[in-house]
């Protein structure tokens, strides 16, 4: 086991910039996952850790020994790729083994250590096949294999998964999670996929055009997220924004809504001005005919609803044309063009600053 | 489907089709039957004019015959094999390597490197004949040997197979590399056992075709070669030409001797020419 520190890592390609300052700790056996929108860095991040980037700045150590500089070989890692990258001319046994191979390696040890992941991946009844002869999901178990031959101390992995169907998907991340467990490797995870981040993470790291926005647990980040872009970009459907008005008020703050209404905040010693209102879609309730609510309570009309079967996502549009996505349960009778009532409960809030930052993390989980 | 199967057309387009296709190939084989049949004639009945009848005599197995009797074919034909084998192999090695440079690594004027290769394929051959003779007279002394063919040919045509290995290797998905940098192969190594393997298709069409070329080529070996021990046997079949009488027998049995070995080798070649060789290396 060992764990991976970044500091001050940097790339620019020629005079573009792509990873900014970065800082980092994975520690040893940690399942660390990158997430952030397309184009935000995360496969260049993994593939400086790997080697198969120069680090243009900064230093990489992995288990305490500095490895800016170390070929990618030297480095005790292992890739799966996107696009599992086997040698379609070789069988699945010469994949796995390829890089043991081209070593000194004694051939019963090859023979040994090949038999042992084929069978940790049920791979054995394969293993005389070619790639062309294998179903996507027993692909990306070769290309695993392939990795784990190496019994390497950390495990990269850029999207894995994002080339198989759900089903597959599910089956293949809890297999991952299983391995995680039983070899106790540091394992270095990038999806854009939330439900993967959510489920796999040990830890999460949220990047946006190469800075890091945010590093926590899968539940802190989405309970308490440090600004505008983590609360937007995991849950889905994602948050709702509000624009609103911050007016001081003693010790409180009364939060303003564009389209009406207010909300009180203990909230000392904050700027007066703009802000924007978070709320999750499940921190939405929608109110029956005389029920009354402690809250800000909003009218809309429902555009869509989505019956998901356990759930409902109801598309709405507030009075003031703000959209809005409120999560019920699965049986809600509304539909289209209904009128509706919906309340906003202040404990379940989340207030952001104009720059982005959080000012306050609702404290209903 | 576009063009659409000639199966769906309409009864009269069918029959057309069916039509041409017999005239367009007779149309096109014509010239070869007619020295297939010349080159089993006797030189009586070539005389009497009578090219396109059937032949008086067969006089396969003489003609044939004299053609290795009556010159120094054996020596021609070796000689070409001694200069088109080793320019293809050098060719198609060098560029293989040099594409594959050109289109997987990074590097300071790569792209003008590649527009070098690119443009050296617009230079006419025949602009270069005064200075590659005296290069190899006065500079490199090779003239009248089997090795300024070799030279030359290997330099020549190396620029164009590189313009084809680079533009086919870079389909290649790099992720194969990478995956075998990481597991600590070398360079060398993967060239050899990751991405020849792949390009197979490419060399062994490349490989017919630059025999093809170099085997056929008549310029330069009269440009380069003078005596009969470095003569390839297209520029030697003029010795089968006659004394007095233009021999066409002869010279038509040599012609089809020549060519058959670039006929053989595109037989022996044709099942490399699989494609899909990267099917099942990334999703698929
Ligand atoms: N070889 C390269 N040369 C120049 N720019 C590059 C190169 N590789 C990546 N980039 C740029 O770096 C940025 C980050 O790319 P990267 O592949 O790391 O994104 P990503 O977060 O993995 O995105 P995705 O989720 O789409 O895979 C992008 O703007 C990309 O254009
Ligand atoms: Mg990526």
């Amino acid at each position: 086991m060992s764990d991976v520190q970044l500091s001050h890592i940097a790339k620019r390609f020629g005079d573009h910039a792509v990873i900014h300052d970065l800082d980092l700790h994975v520690a040893p056996g940690e399942f660390c996952v990158f997430v952030g929108p397309s184009g935000c860095g995360k496969s260049t991040l993994l593939r400086m850790i790997a080697g198969l980037e120069k680090i243009s700045d900064g230093t990489l150590s992995i288990g305490g020994r500095d490895m800016t500089r170390v070929p990618p070989a030297n480095r005790g890692i292992a890739m799966v790729f996107q696009s599992y990258a086997l040698y379609p001319h070789m069988t699945v046994a010469e994949n796995i083994s390829f890089g043991l191979r081209m070593s000194d390696m004694p051939k019963a040890e090859i023979e040994r250590r090949v038999a042992r992941v084929a069978d940790t991946l049920e791979l054995t009844p394969l293993l005389k096949r070619r790639p062309s002869q294998l179903s996507g999901g027993q692909r990306q178990r070769v290309a695993i294999g392939r990795a784990m031959v190496r019994e390497p101390v950390v495990f990269l992995f850029d999207e894995p998964l994002s080339n198989l169907d759900a089903a597959l998907r599910l089956q293949t991340r809890v297999e991952i999670l299983r391995l995680h467990r039983q070899l106790g490797a540091t394992m270095i995870y990038v999806t854009h996929d939330q439900v993967e981040a959510m489920t796999m993470a040990d830890k999460i790291v949220v990047l946006s055009a190469g800075r890091i926005e945010q590093v926590g647990t899968p539940l802190e980040l989405y309970h308490r997220p440090d600004n505008l872009f983590v609360a937007g970009f995991l849950g889905s459907p994602r948050m709702n924004f509000l624009r609103a008005t911050l007016v001081p008020d003693g010790e409180a703050v009364s939060v303003r809504l564009a389209g009406g209404g207010s909300l009180v905040f203990d909230l000392p010693g904050t700027p007066h001005g703009e802000a924007t209102l978070g709320i999750r879609p499940e921190h939405l309730r929608l109110l029956r005919s005389g029920e009354k609510g402690a809250g800000l309570v909003l009218s809309a009309t429902v555009d869509l609803a989505e019956h998901l079967g356990a759930e409902t996502i109801l598309h709405l549009t507030a009075s003031d044309g703000t959209a809005l996505l409120l999560r019920t349960e699965g049986l809600a009778r509304e539909t289209i063009g209904d009128a509706v009532q919906v309340l906003v409960v202040p404990e379940a809030c989340h207030l952001f600053a104009p720059d982005g930052r959080t000012l306050l993390n609702g404290s209903q989980g | 489907m576009f063009p659409a199967p000639i199966q769906d057309a309409r009864p009269l387009g069918r029959f057309g089709y069916a039509a041409a296709v017999p005239i367009v190939l007779v149309i096109w084989l014509l010239p070869l039957l007619a020295i297939a049949l010349t080159s089993i004639r006797s030189l009586e009945d070539l005389s009497r004019g009578n090219y396109w009848g059937w032949p008086d005599r067969i006089m396969a197995v003489h003609n044939y015959r004299a053609v290795f009797t009556s010159s120094p074919m054996g020596r021609y034909l070796l000689n070409s094999i001694m200069i088109t084998v080793p320019a293809v192999v050098g060719t198609l090695a060098l560029s293989s390597m040099a594409g594959y440079a050109l289109a997987k690594f990074r590097f300071r004027g790569n792209l003008a490197l590649f527009a070098i290769f690119i443009g050296g394929n617009f230079v006419p051959f025949q602009v270069l004949m005064i200075p590659v003779r005296d290069l190899m007279i006065h500079v490199v002394p090779l003239y009248d040997t089997i090795w300024a063919l070799v030279v030359f040919h290997m330099a020549f045509q190396t620029g164009f197979c590189t313009l084809f290995m680079r533009n086919f290797m870079r389909e290649l998905p790099d992720a194969l590399a990478e995956a075998a940098r990481l597991d600590g192969v070398s360079e060398l190594r993967i060239f050899w056992h990751v991405v020849l393997p792949l390009v197979r298709p490419a060399l062994a069409a490349l490989a017919v075709l630059v025999f093809t070329f170099i085997w056929n080529d008549y310029f330069w070996a009269l440009v380069l070669v003078q005596s009969d021990s470095a003569r390839p046997v297209t520029a030697g079949l003029q010795a089968l030409s006659g004394m007095w009488l233009a021999s066409w027998q002869l010279m038509s049995a040599g012609a089809l001797i020549a060519a058959a070995p670039s006929v053989l080798l595109f037989f022996l070649m044709q099942r490399h020419f699989v494609t899909g060789l990267t099917l099942g290396a990334t999703k698929g």
